[in-house]
């Protein structure tokens, strides 16, 4: 059957008019009508600028020097207004929040027909059937405050999946999302694919969650260029991802780790459908049953105690239960749980935003009651999730400086903290530099930086990796890692990020519903079904695989761990 | 999450409620030109009665309510009407037309008349008509509404939009700046202990993240809008706008009534037969006042 092309380059660059370099170089890539294509490569290798050049954004709203040609249905977007695309392309963005411009689902689901001016009386049972394809039919008076991120992501595709349009892009759909909500965000996206006139193309790093449901081909992009334009199981089998910065399945490495050829599996793309060879099975118990140096570390004395703590916002309702939590120095710690079952409060109580209701908190061993916020930041430090969300000084060094020059310290002292902690960070020769020149993780260090000078035992971050690519994410825990090992400091992180929790803590508290459902090592969190659905996690891939094996999942993740250590430390 | 500050965002079910935007708007604008329009303690009364009437058929939540008309009788009652006592006593002559002296200094540099009392209370009254129309129409609307209610009134739409988008920005910037003040505070922030101008300093330094923060949303936001074909057409249909109903057209009725009133009232009694001075006051005789009913 002669396939449709729907969307076609040819020898196409952009370059932004406020960049020297051209952002893509060359592209000659077709797409044909009804397939799923993932789009992947790392941060600022041009995947998000190629998606702008299919739906209209550019030229549209970004500026630039265009040549080669783009046809979108067989027409040239450069003669095509924006307006005139969105009929034929859907966009859901990667900012789930700020793409919700109404202030109810149905109005948000409404907004391109309004612009449209369709008569009100047509677009309401319009606005009916479009919610009920994505399941929010229930929802249509809800407030965009009231929805959670998925939801919100839901609203957002309804919203642009009129009859006309039938190519559908997704711009990092899994960025904001706890793992359970982005489980369903790709079986979604996969019914939506399986009505054969649409087109559905998705942009992500993430490609193991991606291919929790198959999509027919992987464009791998780097440094503006298409590197590979192929199958996903060729992809896996190449070395191509290791080389790109993008994070291979976990089962592979593990598989690959096993000496298992891969090559000529079938099913090596679908870990619900895998099927193992007996050479496979063989070299993976093999792999299991090597020895491996057991992580030890010895406890040191306690620097966070909760006891029986409760907290709520309105009398009567808690968001925090009974909780009960010990930390000790130099631990690592994940703090897990779905949006809203009080991680955040915890954190919060932790550092004297709040006080507890009912029980006490000692920082130290001390029963920080009569401690000021103030006090309490020079014992636990806390990191916002974006840099900006903090950064309010031009320089790095006077960033810096600023907790230190709120405590009348003499000038020496401030000047010796502030040069240890930039040391600390990697950032002493850059201090001079203006903060607005250097990049995400630099200025992620810069944060950290600032709260080390206050000299903390413990340092909170709060999804320190969000929405960073794998070799960023890479950069960041290695930098906090090295905190950990060189500095002795107790590190908690607040995260959805199951990959951060297995590889970094060495152990996991639960929450779910104000409650602590789960206060063990993450592996054997992550071997626990309950839990799981509790929390809004999902399995690995290696408890699949140790299931395939009918082996512990819980033995098999913490030998994968020890031997990834084990690896990575010989490196 | 509904009803913060007094807005909502989900229509209410009350007959008030349910009229549509375009009403809504209209009917505040003819208050507030009645209001305007007039010192009479007896047509404010009225006015006062009529919105306080629209308010309770809503069944608000009262504790804001009447905070705010508290807070408006500590700034404007006591506070408003202290200045005038002090700064100029003789208003009580010039605003009504006597002046009944029962209290004075003894260089007479400051007295006080019961017309004094009578205009301060006026003037505190006038205020609190106006607040109760207000809480009336914000109570009513949601800013859907307004911004379809207004775009009726050939306000041009990209305004309106605005002003929807500006409501739906408000609790997030809200959250975002509790965030980033937080912060600050574990860094060494002491907002309690501060000094007045040291205070408004850190709040200003405060601004530099929630700035930022925001303006990297509005990219993403106009983005999304204009892939939604924001701006391709002269007008713009509303979603949140349902036509007109039966109670609209009764309330409308009302509304041109109130209007035609309006016209008549300014016309024959602030021009062609204007009392001689603005405020009427129950014990000035006709004779001076000017007001001859």
């Amino acid at each position: 059957m002669e396939r449709k092309p729907i969307i076609e380059f040819k020898d196409f660059s952009f370059k932004y008019k406020i960049q020297s370099k051209a952002t893509l170089h060359d592209i000659n890539l077709t797409i044909y009508e009804g397939e799923k294509v993932l789009i992947l490569g790392p941060s600022g290798c041009g995947k998000s600028t190629l998606m702008s050049c299919i739906n209209g954004l550019i030229p549209f709203s970004n500026e630039g020097t265009i040549t080669g040609s783009c046809k979108v249905n067989g027409r040239e977007t450069k003669n095509l207004s924006i307006f005139e695309l969105s009929k034929e392309v859907g966009t859901v963005l990667q900012d789930s929040d700020a793409q919700f411009v109404g202030l109810s689902v149905g109005e948000d689901i409404a907004f391109s027909m309004e612009n449209e001016m369709v008569p009100r009386k047509e677009m309401i049972p319009e606005v009916e059937k479009l919610a009920g394809t994505v399941g929010m039919q229930d929802f249509i008076d809800a407030l965009p405050f009231d929805l959670s991120g998925g939801q919100k992501q839901k609203v957002a595709l309804a919203g642009v999946i009129s009859d006309k349009v039938n190519i559908l892009m997704f711009d990092e759909p899994l960025a904001a999302l706890d793992p359970k909500m982005g489980l369903a965000t790709i079986e979604l996206i996969d019914q939506v694919s399986k009505d054969k006139t649409k087109t559905v193309i998705i942009i992500e790093h993430r490609l193991e969650d991606v291919l929790y449901r198959p999509v027919d081909r992987i464009i791998l992009m780097g440094e503006g260029k298409i590197i590979a334009d192929t199958t996903p199981i060729e992809l896996l089998n190449s070395d191509l991802l290791k080389q790109s910065g993008v994070r291979e399945p976990l089962y592979i490495t593990a598989m690959k780790y096993a000496g298992c050829d891969i090559s000529k599996n079938k099913t090596i793309c679908d870990i619900e459908n895998l099927e193992l060879s007996d050479d496979d099975k063989e070299k993976l118990m093999a792999f299991f049953h090597e020895e491996t140096p057991e992580i030890k570390k010895e406890p040191g004395e306690e620097v966070i105690r909760l006891e029986n703590v409760s907290f709520g916002y309105e009398h009567g309702k808690n968001v925090v239960k009974d909780v009960d939590i010990a930390i000790k120095k130099g631990e690592r710690v994940a703090v897990v749980g779905k949006n809203g079952a009080g991680k955040s409060t915890m954190a919060k109580l932790i550092t004297g935003i709040h006080r507890p209701g009912k029980g006490h908190i000692y920082i130290g061993g001390k029963d920080y009651k009569k401690f000021t916020v103030k006090e309490i930041g020079e014992q636990v430090g806390y990191v916002m999730q974006m840099p900006n969300q903090m950064i309010v000084k031009d320089i790095i060094k006077d960033e810096v400086e600023l907790a230190l020059r709120l405590r009348n310290i003499s000038e020496e002292e401030i000047t010796e903290r502030s040069s240890n902690a930039l040391k600390a960070c990697g950032l002493y020769s850059m201090r001079k530099w203006p903060v607005d020149s250097i990049s995400y993780g630099q200025k992620k260090r810069v944060t950290v930086a600032s709260i080390m000078a206050l000299g903390p035992d413990t340092i909170i971050l709060d999804e320190p990796t969000a929405g960073q690519d794998y070799r960023h994410y890479t950069d960041i825990i290695k930098f906090i890692n090295r905190l950990n090992s060189e500095y002795g400091k107790t590190i908690i992180f607040i995260t959805h990020d199951m990959h951060l929790a297995i590889e970094n803590t060495d152990r996991a508290i639960v929450f779910a519903d104000g409650e602590i459902i789960a206060d063990e090592s993450v592996y054997s969190v992550l071997s626990n079904d309950e839990i799981i659905d509790k929390a809004n996690l999902k399995q690995t891939s290696l408890y699949r695989l140790a299931k395939k094996m009918d082996i512990s999942p819980e033995k098999f993740i913490e030998h994968f761990i020890r031997y990834e250590r084990m690896v990575k430390s010989g490196e | 999450m509904n009803n913060r500050f007094l807005i909502n965002y989900i229509p209410g079910s009350t007959p008030i409620h349910k009229l549509n935007g375009t009403t809504k708007v209209l009917g505040f604008i003819a208050i507030t030109v009645a209001i305007i329009a007039t010192f009479d303690f007896r047509v404010m009364l009225a006015i006062f009665a009529l919105c306080m009437l629209g308010v309770a058929s809503m069944k608000p939540n009262w504790k804001p309510v009447a905070f705010m008309f508290g807070f408006l009788f500590v700034m404007n009652g006591i506070i408003g009407s202290l200045m005038v006592f002090l700064i100029s006593p003789e208003s009580g002559l010039t605003k009504t037309g006597m002046e009944t002296i029962f209290w004075q200094t003894e260089g007479g540099k400051l007295y006080m008349s019961w017309e004094l009392l009578w205009y301060a209370w006026a003037m505190f009254f006038k205020r609190v008509t106006s607040l109760s129309s207000a809480i009336l129409f914000i109570l009513s609307i949601t800013p859907s509404e307004l911004a379809a209610g207004l775009n009726s009134l050939k306000m041009p739409y990209k305004v309106c939009t605005i002003v929807s988008l500006a409501f739906r920005t408000i609790p997030d910037i809200a959250r975002d700046f509790t965030d980033i003040k937080n912060s600050m505070q574990m860094r060494g922030v002491e907002l309690e202990k501060a000094s007045l101008p040291n205070k408004l300093k850190q709040y200003v330094m405060m601004l530099v993240p929630l700035l930022m923060s925001s303006f990297a949303k509005v990219e993403n936001i106009s983005n999304s809008m204009d892939l939604r074909s924001y701006g391709k057409c002269k007008g713009r249909t509303w979603y949140s706008e349902h036509p007109a109903t039966k109670g609209d057209y009764i309330a409308r009725g009302v509304i041109v009534l109130m209007f035609l009133w309006c016209a008549f009232y300014i016309i024959f009694f602030r021009n062609i037969n204007a009392p001689a001075v603005d405020f009427w006051c129950p014990w000035v005789p006709k004779e001076i006042s000017g007001y001859w009913f």
